[in-house]
This record gives structure tokens, C-alpha cells and sequence, in this order.
């Protein structure tokens, strides 16, 4: 397999508040090979999104911060880079989009702006091929007569047309890596098929990465190459989408594909739920974060946390479970090249 | 667009022919008249029925409404009951009196407070906001009056730097060096008021729209911190700032009857507090008028604006929806 195009290692990001540093994601570790699609899954408050916008270096701006851990994409340590660095990288080599795409477009340009604004910062096009660019890119992502809808204002198109726009002002500068932030949530079930299959589409054109961020395992399963489970801030398993949903080993994503309604089963049978709630951030219980709500919790997983086990090949999981496992050596080796 | 414009001035026709029923029957329903004041010791109530009848003021109300209207109309606001003077002649200088010194006090705040309350949008409770905030407490709180009264014990009376009040040095009329130095503590008291509302205005939506998901979309393209200010927030933060200037049109030429006063500024607010004291009716019924048409002209040119900075207001169509 090819070299990863992401690496992180270690990755701690975290607010300061007013009971002192609190952390969103412990120590993560996510690497994403070229032309692959990782899902970041877990319940909200996770982690997923400060983990993207720590990427993005965007974290910053929500008044967060990066504790520790590097993150390295082509060679560059994204995580000690100037922000003056980083915004040459934003959207050109690294773009973003988000849940809501309604709101994710200036009210008072239009799309075609919005999108050639893309192509004017990082390609030093013109104002006119910009925009014929942004046409163009209108077009590719499926969007009938891009020459009207160019001019037109967001408030005038619908929210999959919206979403298709955020997906061109991502890919106007053909980037290495796409990260989208459950970009289907807000979207009608219809259409959500219909942007996963463009995202599809696109990928297999540009040949980019795709880090996926979503709490539905139905997209998952959907387009993921490799998934990792997210739970209070820490990966707690990781592996390929077939180890995922074949051979899912922490209790955690046992119990999160238990909960999604199946079509089998009795109707009206009761619906299976993890019982309890999500710790809040800095409220992380000792041991295992997991423990409070784990079926299998056992005297060591109160008091100590578990290291990533290494189940099989690449698929590792956070467990005492599998405390008969080799531990992770904290990457993922591919082809030895590195 | 046209065809919003038409049906907005019909409506305005409509709005300011409400107000000259509504002000007609509120001053006359007041107690006093114009005829007590000018009481004297020597006059009987044969002769004051006579003064009342010279006046026009023996008729039914409907016909000295009716009277009073059809002057409008015509563009004549009617004479003072004193000494008779036409009242559009008295009005007009102190129109542009009033507006020189509000207009000035206007442009000033908006100047001052909208740029600094941008940039404390960007450095939240930095020293530069804990200083904004501070000056607009003082803004709020401050007695215009008393403001007046301490910048004229100070910077007129002890320093000798500014005149003391009124618009002219005499013998200096239209000598623009000594208007201006007039303007000086008139023109601080009243900014000070118009910034403090305008600069928290600024900073309040700019921090809210600063906020939004299109921001992070800006940044998240790679767009510098200065275009995501000035392009991608500022625009949409303009949109209620030009509603509330909008709304503060009328008062430029209504004037501020404390500060003319403290002053001795000849504008609107102190002309209006003299001919109430004095009764003179249609006086006050023609600067009331003059302040209903500023009202309902400052409304259409702040929803005009609106609709020219905001993509979303589209005047006198239905915003259609794409599917």
C-alpha cells in the first residue's frame, strides 16, 4: 500500500476554560493513506470535529488550542506551522466542508464568487477565469445551468444544492485531502445518498483523501475504507470497515451497531441502547473512559487505562478485553516504506 | 424596485396624512390656548374674542383643521400668532442650524465607533474594548446636560480654548474657522451619546456574525484574517448597523432640545421648546410635521440600503426559493 498522505500521532487538542485546560481529544492517532477514505465515527462530543478543525489548524479560531502530538501531511508538521503557513495549505491542499451547508455560504456573495474566491487566492487566476472556473466546477458537481445558478445567492438554492456548492468551493484547488464534517446530516435522506455518491465520484476523479467525520455507521459502512471509533476524546478501536463491521471488538462499537434499527428483528421489540451518557469533557471517569457504561467492565478497567491492543494486521482496539494481545506500536505500518 | 418605491411613497402619503389628524387633535386637546398667553391685565374678554377671531380661531375645529391642511398642501405651514410671521421662513434656518450641528455629531460617531467597534470585535475584552465599554457607560449615563455644563466650565470658562455657547462669534456670520470652533463642545456631547449606542452596536454584530459557519467556510479556503474582517463579516454586519442609522435620520433634523439649550445653539430643539412655551400651535404642528416626513423618509432610505447591501431583501417581490 502507499505511503500515508496523513499522519497524526498523538494528537491533543483542548479549550481553555474557566476550570482550567480541558481536553477534546487524548492523544489520537489516525493515519490516512492516498486515495483512501477514513470514517471518524462516534456519538456527539466525541471529539470528531476538534480533531478536523485541529487539522485544519482552524481550532484556533474556536478558541481552542493543539497540547501536543503532530500532525504530518507530505512531510510538513501541520501542528507547529504558522497559521501565515498553514492558510496557504487551507483550501488548496487541504480543504474542508462542513454539517450545515446553508449556513456555511456567505449570504451576501454569490456562489460563483464564493467558489472563484477559492481559485483567486491560491491559483493567481483573474476575476473572469475564476469565475468561468467556478462554472465549470458547478457543473462538475451536478449542478444544472451553473451558469445562472453562478449568480445567484445562497438564500436561492436548496440545501443539497447548497451542500453541492460547499463541495466545489472544497475541490476548486483539487485538494490531496478532503475533510468533510458530517456533510450529509443536515440533509433530506434522498439527497444525503446523492452527496455521498458525487463525494464518491470525486474522489475517484481527483484521486483525494477523504476523512469522513459522522456519527451515522450507515454512511460509514457506505463509503469507508478504514474506520476509527471515537469515544470521549480517545480512538478506542481502529481497523479496516470489514473488521469494523465484521469482527467489531470494543464494546463500545459492539454497542453502537447494536443500536442502529435494523430491518430484521421484531417491530416493536425494544431498541438496544448503551446505557448511559457521554462523560463531559474534563469529567473523564478513572481507568477505561469507557467503564461506566461497559457491560464488560472488569476491576482493572476502574483503575487503569487500557493501551491500543493489536486485534489482527491493522486493526487495533482500546480494551483490557484483549490485554492478551501485542500492544500497538502507535502506527500503522504500510509496505514498510517509511 | 420602481413599483416598491411608488407603493411605499403612496403608503407614506397615507402615514403622514394620520399624523396631521393625530397632532391636530392632540395639541388642541391640551390645555391652554393661544390666545391666554397673550393675557394682559388690561384686556377684557371682548377683546380677546376679537384676537381669537382675527386668528381664525373662533371656527370649528374641522375647518381650522381643514384650513391648516390645505396650507400644507400647497406647502405653506402658516404664521405665528404672534407678530404673524410665516413659519416655513423661521424654520428652514434653524433646519440647517440643527442639522450642521447633528450632522456633524452624527458623521463623527459613526466615524469613530464603527471602526473601533470592528476592531474590538476582533480583540475581545482587550484594553481597546474595556476602553470602548467604559466610554459608552459614560455615554449612556451621562446627563447630556451636565456633560455640556462641565465641557463649558473647563475647556470655555478656565482654558479660554472653545466660545462658551451660540453658533457665531458676533460679526463673524459665515466664517467657517469660527463655526467650527463653536461646533467643538456641542459636537463632543452629542457624539458621545450617538457612539456609545453605535460602537456596541458595531462590536455586537460583528461578534455575532463573526460566529458563523460561512466565516469558518472563509477561513477554512485559506482566506487571510484582514478579507474574512473586512469582506466576508463585514458586510453582513453592516445590515442591522445601517437599519439603526437609519432610524436615527429624523432626530438630525429634529434636533436635541437639551444640548441646544445648554449651548444656546438657534436649532429645532430650542425653537420647539420656546414656541411650546409660548403656545404657538402651529408652530408646533409644522416642526412635528417636519419630523413625521424625516421619519418616514430616514424608514425608506435604511430599507432601500437594506435591500442593496442584504441579497436576501429583495424590495416588493416574493424572494423565490430553487429547488
Amino acid at each position: 500500500m502507499a505511503e500515508n498522505l496523513l499522519e497524526i500521532r498523538k494528537l491533543t487538542a483542548g479549550f481553555a476554560t474557566e476550570h482550567g485546560l480541558v481536553k477534546a481529544t487524548d492523544e489520537i492517532s489516525i493515519s490516512i493513506g492516498k486515495g483512501q477514505t477514513v470514517c471518524l465515527v462516534g456519538e456527539s462530543g466525541s471529539g470528531k470535529s476538534v480533531t478536523s478543525l485541529a487539522i485544519m489548524r482552524l481550532i484556533e479560531y474556536a478558541g481552542g488550542m493543539i497540547l501536543g502530538g503532530d500532525i504530518h501531511f507530505q512531510g510538513q508538521d501541520l501542528a507547529s506551522k504558522k497559521q501565515e503557513e498553514m492558510r496557504s495549505i487551507r483550501g488548496d491542499r487541504i480543504a474542508m466542508i462542513f454539517q450545515d451547508p446553508m449556513s456555511s455560504l456567505n449570504p451576501v456573495f454569490t456562489v460563483g464568487e464564493q467558489i472563484a474566491e477559492s481559485l483567486r487566492l491560491h491559483q493567481d487566476k483573474s476575476a473572469g477565469e475564476a469565475m468561468k472556473m467556478a462554472v465549470e466546477l458547478l457543473r462538475l458537481v451536478g449542478i444544472p445551468a451553473p451558469e445562472i445558478r453562478a449568480k445567484q445567492y445562497p438564500h436561492e438554492l436548496s440545501g443539497g444544492m447548497c451542500q453541492r456548492v460547499v463541495i466545489a468551493i472544497a475541490l476548486a484547488c483539487r485538494p490531496e485531502l478532503l475533510i468533510a464534517d458530517e456533510p450529509t446530516t443536515a440533509l433530506d435522506v434522498t439527497v444525503q445518498a446523492q452527496i455521498l455518491d458525487l463525494l464518491r465520484n470525486l474522489q475517484e476523479e481527483f484521486g483525494m483523501s477523504i476523512l469522513l467525520i459522522t456519527h451515522d455507521m450507515g454512511v460509514a459502512a457506505e463509503m469507508a475504507d478504514r474506520i476509527a471509533v471515537m469515544y470521549a476524546g480517545a480512538i478506542v478501536e481502529e481497523g479496516s470497515a470489514l473488521e469494523i463491521f465484521d469482527q467489531p471488538s470494543h464494546p463500545y462499537t459492539v454497542g453502537l451497531l447494536q443500536s442502529i434499527p435494523g430491518f430484521e428483528g421484531e417491530r416493536g421489540s425494544e431498541l438496544y441502547t448503551i446505557r448511559g451518557t457521554i462523560p463531559p469533557l474534563g469529567q473523564l471517569p478513572s481507568g477505561c473512559r469507557f467503564h461506566p457504561r461497559c457491560p464488560h467492565a472488569m476491576d482493572i478497567c476502574r483503575s487503569q487505562e487500557p493501551p491500543d491492543f493489536l486485534i489482527s494486521g491493522e486493526h487495533r482496539a482500546a480494551c483490557w478485553l484483549f490485554e492478551d494481545k501485542p500492544v500497538w506500536s502507535g502506527t500503522n505500518e504500510r509496505g514498510g516504506k517509511r | 424596485m420602481t413599483e416598491y418605491l411608488i407603493r411605499r411613497i403612496m403608503q407614506s402619503v397615507l402615514v403622514i396624512f394620520l399624523i396631521t389628524i393625530v397632532t391636530f387633535i392632540l395639541i388642541h386637546a391640551a390645555p391652554g390656548g393661544p390666545t391666554q398667553i397673550m393675557l394682559s391685565p388690561g384686556l377684557t374678554p371682548e377683546v380677546m374674542e376679537q384676537q381669537a377671531k382675527n386668528l381664525g380661531l373662533d371656527k370649528p375645529l374641522p375647518v381650522q383643521y381643514f384650513h391648516w391642511v390645505s396650507g400644507l398642501l400647497q406647502g405653506d405651514l402658516g404664521y405665528t400668532f404672534k407678530n404673524h410671521l410665516p413659519i416655513g421662513e423661521l424654520l428652514w434656518p434653524r433646519i440647517a442650524n440643527t442639522l450642521i450641528l447633528m450632522g456633524s455629531a452624527w458623521v463623527v460617531s459613526i466615524l469613530i465607533a464603527i471602526p473601533w467597534g470592528i476592531y474590538n470585535s476582533t480583540k475581545v475584552y482587550g484594553l481597546s474594548d474595556q476602553t470602548a465599554s467604559f466610554i459608552s457607560y459614560l455615554g449612556f449615563a451621562m446627563p447630556t446636560f451636565w456633560f455640556g455644563i462641565l465641557l463649558q466650565q473647563y475647556f470655555s470658562l478656565k482654558l479660554d480654548w472653545f466660545p462658551l455657547s451660540d453658533m457665531h462669534s458676533r460679526g463673524r456670520e459665515g466664517d467657517l474657522g469660527d463655526l467650527f470652533m463653536h461646533l467643538v463642545l456641542p459636537v463632543t456631547v452629542l457624539s458621545l451619546g450617538f457612539l456609545a449606542s453605535y460602537m456596541k452596536y458595531a462590536r455586537a454584530s460583528m461578534l455575532e456574525v463573526l460566529d458563523q459557519d460561512y466565516i469558518r467556510t472563509a477561513r477554512a479556503k485559506g482566506v487571510v484574517e484582514r478579507k474574512v474582517i473586512f469582506r466576508h463579516a463585514l458586510r453582513n454586519a453592516l445590515i442591522p448597523i445601517i437599519t439603526l442609522l437609519g432610524m436615527d435620520l429624523p432626530i438630525l433634523v429634529g434636533g436635541a432640545v437639551l444640548t441646544e439649550n445648554v449651548f444656546n445653539w438657534p436649532g429645532m430643539g430650542r425653537w420647539y421648546v420656546d414656541m411650546a412655551i409660548s403656545r404657538e400651535y402651529s408652530v408646533l404642528m409644522a416642526i412635528t410635521i417636519v419630523i413625521s416626513v424625516m421619519v418616514v423618509i430616514g424608514n425608506l432610505l435604511a430599507d432601500i440600503l437594506y435591500s442593496i447591501v442584504d441579497p436576501r431583501v429583495k424590495l416588493g417581490k416574493q424572494g423565490g426559493k430553487a429547488a
